[in-house]
């Protein structure tokens, strides 16, 4: 039997996986798909608005309400799980600092507050005065170079002070005869030297004078020192822009962190759902793994949760508006979501909020406070109490609740 | 072609790729991309434009217009499908479609050969140093690509001088009593007649830890001929094997060496083929691939784990068709019990083969392109072996990265002592 079995390959699964690997326990994960990862920006958000843009979120954290997943956690908490991934994934992988949010410009040229980040795309934080020099490639269609360019130069950067852009194209195919290529097919292409001289020539003919040269994020799968061999090249500062999925910043951070988990003897289950379980009194035994050929039960000790929430399917809504969670059946906040849908699409949306509500521990709770069962841990989307996309808060919600269900387990024990 | 109109046929594959519940999940794909930077082919191959394009997304507007051809590229390896967070079928739909694309254009004589691998087996074996000289001479395979369209460089199966049950006849009965009961083996085509020395090891493994082995006269699960597009010689294969597996017992546990074969009686009989049967369902349901047998006896603390030491690393490849069915890789779990084997997980998503996929002269280029990073991480971490649960992948890595490579019940054969080290 294992010391754990955790549930999701997202964010808050594969740390609170190679969280208690490291801590020495034995560990199944056990995921439909990779998580959320591949469907990021590759960055680590803790807070990006409360509800006005955050410059310090370790700080913000502390003004949270007491139902939001981060208060529960505690700023202090928060900052050291972040902390304890970077250190983890390394500088190639993730800079920056918990407590201080960067601005970094998006593919739609807004600028958007996050923690941490990839080093290629920290030449790119927006201070007044910058000039950009936005670089689109003709073969790819989510990186709209004119867009992101007009609207950075009409922004006024977080610090009040006036942006410059403008926008060139290069026309470089990355396999002959493509005609819709996704960002992972530059981004393999840029593993190999040679390919990535021949895009730095092609930009540098292009880009002109800036004090940045905006590319979109395709610089290496797996090579990741691609950006600062064409910043050489081209002899400017460059930096990633994170593009619509496939995500290339995000998948470098997923193959990171499952080849970490890998090597550290967890044992890796993909592509069959976790559909129900098995309990004596209150405490889960086994949760059942819907597997070709059958039913099969994984036993463990303890049990993480981290399914996502609504957008991963993990809590469901029915065509009446009933709210589930379908796995273990855990008590939400709400059941009905007809009342929490708002007229305004860009508005707040209280259904985005309703997940399950935990204890300190981060053991699902009834409403009244009482532990579903006391071997159960929840991470990530599924906590109540966060509007993470409008928040930026998702990131790190994962990584905190992860590290606190992990450190439960362990007692502490690192 | 059979009594059916090829028209018939087209029209009987298009109603169920139009139809059937799985095409529901057509509306579940979110359009997330996922499947696409986890496919292998378009990873290598641009003139495939993906399992997201050919399936989901470019199926919601076929209805009764051609099938896209570039659906043949499509190896059916099923990586789609597993990492699909959604959970729409996309290997399967794209099956059905290329199904569809065959009856409708005609199926290649080569692929009606060359998924034979039963009537192969049988008529190689009796002239085994025939058929592997011939297999071996440059000439003779240049003549077959030629002729037939297997890419001369593919890999072949080596004939065995004596059949799987031609040895369980003549071999000196047991002499240890059975104390766990009896358990089915089904060894597919490639354990009878091709992979016999793994077959034999995994009865003996079987057999001293304590199961009467009973091994029924079997036929081949059609998942060659699936893959292909022959679909109604498929499901006429599998058919016939499960009511072969029923023959030794309707309540046993069936253990299998073939990675590839359980996972079609698992799953993909039933959901590619559209196969309902309840004798398919039972068949499905009892059977175990070897590894993931014996480590559901270790988590139940009932494997015998007085292993005998193999110091070696021991690059290992876990196939597509075993990870399709969903249980993760039991078979390093299972090798990682023996003390001072390395077990080095590959990484690498398919070794390009796909069962018959890369011996095709048209596929041959592509599927080695897919197989390249597998290939060079088994030459940099070997000690003289490596592992893989199916046969035709352990033939692709044996042949194009020139490292023998073993079926990981011969390494838990020798580590409990039993006859000569392979390793």
């Amino acid at each position: 039997m294992k010391d754990a079995v955790v549930i999701g390959a997202g964010l808050a699964g594969l740390t609170a996986a190679l969280r208690l690997a490291r801590a020495g326990k034995s560990v199944t994960l056990v995921t439909k798909g990779p998580g959320g990862l591949h469907l990021s920006q590759g960055t680590v958000d803790i807070l990006g608005y409360a509800p006005d843009r955050v410059a310090a979120p370790l700080e913000a954290v502390g003004s949270l309400p007491a139902e939001h997943p981060h208060a529960s956690v505690g700023a202090e908490a928060v900052g050291g799980a972040v902390s304890w991934l970077a250190a983890e994934l390394g500088p190639d992988l993730l800079v920056g600092d918990p407590a201080r949010n960067v601005n970094l410009p998006t593919a739609v040229g807004s600028i958007r507050p996050t923690a941490l980040a990839q080093p290629s795309m920290m030449a790119g934080e927006v201070t007044g005065g910058k000039t950009f020099s936005v670089v689109g490639i003709k073969q790819i269609k989510d990186f709209p170079a004119d867009l992101i360019a007009g609207n950075l130069a009409r922004s006024t950067a977080p610090d009040g002070g006036a942006l410059t852009a403008r926008s060139a194209w290069i026309d470089l195919p990355a396999r002959k005869g493509e005609a819709d290529p996704t960002p992972l097919t530059y981004a393999r292409a840029m593993d190999d030297e040679a390919f990535a001289a021949t895009f730095a020539k092609a930009v540098a003919a292009v880009a002109g004078k800036a004090d940045v040269v905006a590319l979109p994020a395709v610089l290496g799968a797996k090579r990741l020192d691609v950006w600062r061999q064409v910043a050489e090249l081209i002899g400017t500062d460059v930096c990633e822009i994170p593009m619509p999925p496939p995500s290339v910043p995000g998948i470098r951070l997923y193959d990171a962190l499952l080849a970490k988990v890998r090597d550290a003897g967890v044992r890796f289950v993909q592509g069959s759902r976790i559909t129900g379980f098995e309990s004596d009194g209150d405490t889960v035994t086994s949760v059942t793994l819907a597997a070709a050929g059958g039913p099969r039960p994984l036993t463990a000790r303890s049990f993480v949760f981290a399914p996502g929430g609504f957008e991963s399917g993990a809590v469901d809504v029915d065509s009446k508006g009933g709210i589930t969670e379908p796995v273990f059946g855990l008590p939400l906040t709400a059941s009905d979501a007809t009342p929490l849908i708002q007229s305004v699409y860009w508005g707040p949306h209280p259904l985005f909020e309703v997940g399950v509500r935990t204890d300190a521990a981060g053991r699902p709770t009834d409403a009244g406070g009482a532990v579903v069962h006391p071997n159960l841990y929840v991470a990530g989307g599924l906590i109540a109490g966060a509007e993470r996309w409008r928040e930026k808060s998702g990131d790190g919600v994962a990584v905190a609740t992860a590290v606190r269900a992990a450190d439960q387990i362990t007692g502490g024990s690192r | 072609m059979s009594e059916k109109s090829r028209n018939e046929r087209a029209q009987g594959l298009r109603d169920r790729l139009n139809n059937e519940l799985q095409r529901m999940s057509l509306d579940m794909c979110v359009k997330c991309t996922i499947c696409e930077t986890a496919c292998p082919v378009s990873a290598v191959n641009p003139l495939f434009s993906g399992p997201k394009f050919v399936g989901p997304q470019g199926e919601r507007f076929r209805d009764d217009e051609p099938v896209d051809h570039s659906v043949d590229y499509c190896s059916s390896c099923g990586t789609c499908s597993v990492v699909c967070p959604q959970g729409v079928n996309v290997a399967e739909l794209n099956s059905l479609a290329r199904a569809v694309m065959k009856a409708e254009d005609g199926v290649p004589v080569r692929d009606r050969m060359i998924t034979q691998t039963t009537l192969m087996g049988k008529a190689m074996t009796p002239i085994a140093p025939i058929a592997n000289a011939v297999l071996d001479n440059k000439l003779a395979r240049y003549a077959m690509e030629k002729v037939v369209g297997v890419h001369r460089d593919a890999p072949m199966p080596t004939a065995r001088t004596q059949s799987l049950h031609s040895w369980l006849k003549k071999r000196p009965k047991p002499t240890k009593q059975p104390t766990r009961g009896a358990l089915v083996y089904f060894h597919g085509c490639a354990g009878g007649y091709f992979e016999v020395e793994a077959a034999k090891k995994a009865i003996e493994v079987l057999e001293f830890i304590g199961y009467e082995v009973l091994v029924p006269e079997q036929g081949c699960c059609g998942l060659a001929e699936q893959s292909n597009g022959l679909f109604e010689q498929a499901s006429a294969s599998v058919r016939k094997l499960v009511k072969q597996l029923r023959t030794a017992g309707t309540d046993l546990t069936i253990i299998s060496t073939a990675g590839s074969c359980t996972g079609m009686l698992k799953h993909e009989a039933h959901q590619i083929l559209g196969i309902h049967d309840e004798e398919l369902l039972d068949v499905g349901t009892r059977i175990r691939e070897i590894s993931e047998f014996l480590m559901e006896l270790y988590e139940a603390d009932e494997l015998p784990t007085d292993f005998q030491p193999i110091e070696m690393r021991m690059p290992y490849h876990a196939p597509c068709q075993l990870k399709s069915q969903g249980i993760g890789t039991p078979a390093a779990d299972l090798m990682r019990l023996i003390p001072g084997l390395e077990v080095l997980d590959s990484g690498a998503t398919c070794c390009g083969i796909a069962g018959t996929y890369g011996l095709k002269k048209e596929k041959y280029e592509t599927a080695q392109a897919v197989g390249k990073p597998l290939f060079d991480m088994v030459k940099e971490n070997t000690d003289g072996l490596a592992a893989c649960d199916t046969e035709t992948c352990r033939w692709q890595i044996e042949k194009s990265s020139g490292v023998k490579t073993i079926h990981p019940i011969v390494l838990v054969h020798q580590a409990y002592g039993l006859g000569q080290a392979t390793a």
